[in-house]
């Protein structure tokens, strides 16, 4: 138990230093490059540490998580620039659509089970994408949402100072996100959610309502996805289609299992790392996807649960066989 | 609405439903044996046409459609073989296959699109078609190149069926397909039948991907919009059931082509997908799938 304490206590210190370190980094870090890649690495970190919620902690082959992104992006960026309404009302909105889209695609994710899971919601996303292409109107159809006004408080727009609002805005968005899911994943509902993905009759047998759990996590999953979504709409002031396309599913889904699955802290390392590297490689052209599918493919093969597990795992057997008897009593 | 609208729905559905029969057999007949889900499908579809190009092509081996086709083939069947090894049968033992695999084939399709983008640039090409020139049918006029898609489609997939009926092989992958530990049990190399299922798989998307590009052009990304409906298909008919597939992609190209006149080429793919996840909500293994 003592080990284990100092490991959480090791935890939180890393975890107070990290955010230390990116508060204090837009004074250090002068480039405006470099700062944008840290803001567009935190949001990916909160999408792919909430779709672990239900890829890795439920078990549930959602691929409509990116959907839940575009939505509420799209949301936003419609009502503030069509119907003029405060920013801050419409990040809200954001949250608030994804949630109901995210209840509507549970219904034929309870009816299915697998791999059908994983179709069914693709197939939502693509929904969502040809519906907003057919109504150009109010969505830019093909060309995306353009122009979409900055976040401002009083008369300060959120553009001045290169942007620096919106990174601290960011950085709140991805404090609230680890807290959040971190509690929740360590709360009896995150148990009962492990529990039925690891033994679901048993679990069910014991009392976990299923239906009731399964669209809980769908709509804790989507709540910051959609805000994310909102807050990315304003950040760049463009939304366009691609969101809901291939490109973005594969690359949270490397990210989250470059990382290590159901761990939450996995994704937002995976964030983070893939961000970074798959950006300086931009020069490399279509190369740049050649190598990366190919570290992804390297990683399953040879770090099956991600990078995170493999560093624990190198320390782990550094401090001897102790540790894993006080991981089993852990458990 | 006049009869020659209608014969016209009628015909294009034709048309498309074979088209959508050949890409989505192979994906089902993966599903139905290895029970994972390719999402290189459609990549394979793109090298097939690719590479039956180049073969055609002044600059490659100058070779007659019908030969390059041959030899396409072969190339596609062993890339298939290749690809099997390398990216799904290090996994396929894994807890958690299924979602590994969707990654590893995910990546797979991302290499070989690319791959394509560099070395055939993204210029779009066209193969040379069979037949030049129109056919009469029902009243109105259609490529005959078309036709030969309409025709031999079917065809082939009744020779895949009586192969799978009656060879030793085809008995095989059946054998596996419906218990994997007995077909082993009685001698069945089952990592041999994993390997040879995806590469007829990646064969007869290769022929897929020929009948795109005698048609239609071709270009790195043309297998994806083809995958999403082959997804449509292989689901309403209920994964790994090839006869459910089969009369699933008929289905599909009516409702398409209805509703292509009536509602135009926006609303569409709207119109299918929406139909997929309520036909997934009543009936959860499609309409002629069983669990």
């Amino acid at each position: 138990m003592v080990l284990q304490n100092i490991l959480r206590k090791s935890q939180v210190i890393v975890f107070i230093a990290g955010i230390a370190l990116l508060v204090i980094a837009p004074w250090i870090i002068s480039s405006q490059y470099i700062r944008h890649l840290i803001v567009v690495a935190m949001l990916y970190a909160v999408l792919a540490s909430n779709w672990d919620l239900t890829l890795g902690y439920a078990g549930v082959f959602n691929f409509a998580h990116i959907a839940f992104f575009g939505l509420g992006a799209y949301s936003a960026g419609i009502l503030s620039k069509t119907f003029g309404i405060s920013p801050w009302i419409c990040i809200l909105a954001g949250g608030l659509v994804a949630v109901i889209a995210s209840a509507a695609i549970c219904l034929p994710v309870l009816r299915v089970r697998g791999l059908y899971v994983c179709l069914v919601t693709f197939a939502f996303g693509q929904l969502c994408l040809q519906i907003i292409l057919s109504q150009s109107k109010y969505t830019g159809g093909s060309q995306g949402l353009v122009l979409i006004p900055p976040i401002t408080i009083g008369s300060y727009s959120f553009l001045n100072n290169d942007k620096i609002a919106y990174y601290y805005l960011v950085l709140l968005l991805f404090i609230i996100s680890i807290v959040y899911l971190r509690r929740l994943v360590g709360s009896y509902f995150g148990l009962s959610v492990v529990a039925l993905r690891d033994f679901e009759s048993y679990a069910i047998s014991r009392g976990v309502p299923l239906a009731r759990q399964r669209l809980l996590t769908f709509i804790a999953s989507a709540v910051m996805t959609g805000i994310t979504g909102a807050v990315y709409a304003f950040y760049l002031g463009v939304v366009s289609p691609d969101l809901f396309g291939f490109g973005y599913t594969v690359t949270l889904l490397s990210m989250i299992l470059l990382g290590g699955i159901g761990t939450i802290y996995g994704s937002l390392i995976g964030a983070v790392v893939l961000t970074f590297v798959s950006e300086f490689m931009v020069s490399l052209g279509p190369w740049r996807f050649l190598i990366i599918s190919t570290i992804i493919v390297l990683v399953m093969m040879f770090f099956p649960e991600g990078i995170l597990s493999a560093v624990k795992r190198l320390a782990g057997s550094m401090s001897k066989s102790k540790t894993s008897v006080q991981e089993i009593k852990g458990v | 609405m006049d009869m020659a609208n209608l014969e016209a729905i009628l015909l294009t559905a034709l048309i498309l439903g074979s088209l959508y029969a050949m890409i989505s057999i192979g994906l089902s007949m993966v599903w139905g044996t290895l029970r994972i889900f390719n999402f290189a499908h459609g990549s394979m579809m793109t090298l097939g046409a690719y590479v039956t190009w180049t073969l055609t092509s002044s600059a490659g081996l100058n070779a007659g459609i019908s030969f390059a086709i041959v030899l396409a083939l072969i190339f596609m069947v062993l890339f298939g073989m290749f690809f099997e090894r390398l990216l799904i049968a290090p996994f396929i033992k894994r807890p958690g296959a299924t979602l590994v695999t969707i990654i590893t084939t995910l990546a797979g399709s991302i290499f070989i699109e690319n791959s394509a983008h560099i070395i055939w640039t993204p210029r779009m090409k066209q193969l040379p078609s069979f037949i030049e020139g129109g056919v009469n049918m029902l009243g109105t006029v259609i490529a005959a190149q078309e036709l030969v898609v309409m025709i031999a489609a079917p065809l082939i997939l009744v020779a895949l069926a009586w192969f799978l009926k009656y060879s030793r092989l085809g008995l095989a992958i059946r054998g596996v397909e419906q218990n994997r530990d007995s077909a082993q049990l009685a001698g069945v190399n089952v990592s041999m039948v994993y390997t040879i299922t995806f590469g007829l798989s990646a064969g007869l998307a290769a022929l897929a991907g020929i009948m795109l590009g005698t048609t239609r052009f071709i270009t790195p990304t043309m297998g994806s919009t083809p995958l999403l409906k082959a997804f449509i298909v292989v689901i309403l008919g209920g994964l790994g059931s090839m006869g459910g597939t089969m009369v699933s992609a008929y289905i599909v190209s009516l409702v398409e082509s209805i509703s292509m006149s009536f509602l135009g080429l926006y609303w569409t793919p709207a119109v299918l997908f929406g139909i997929m996840i309520l036909v997934l909500v009543f009936m959860p293994n499609g309409l002629f799938g069983k669990e």
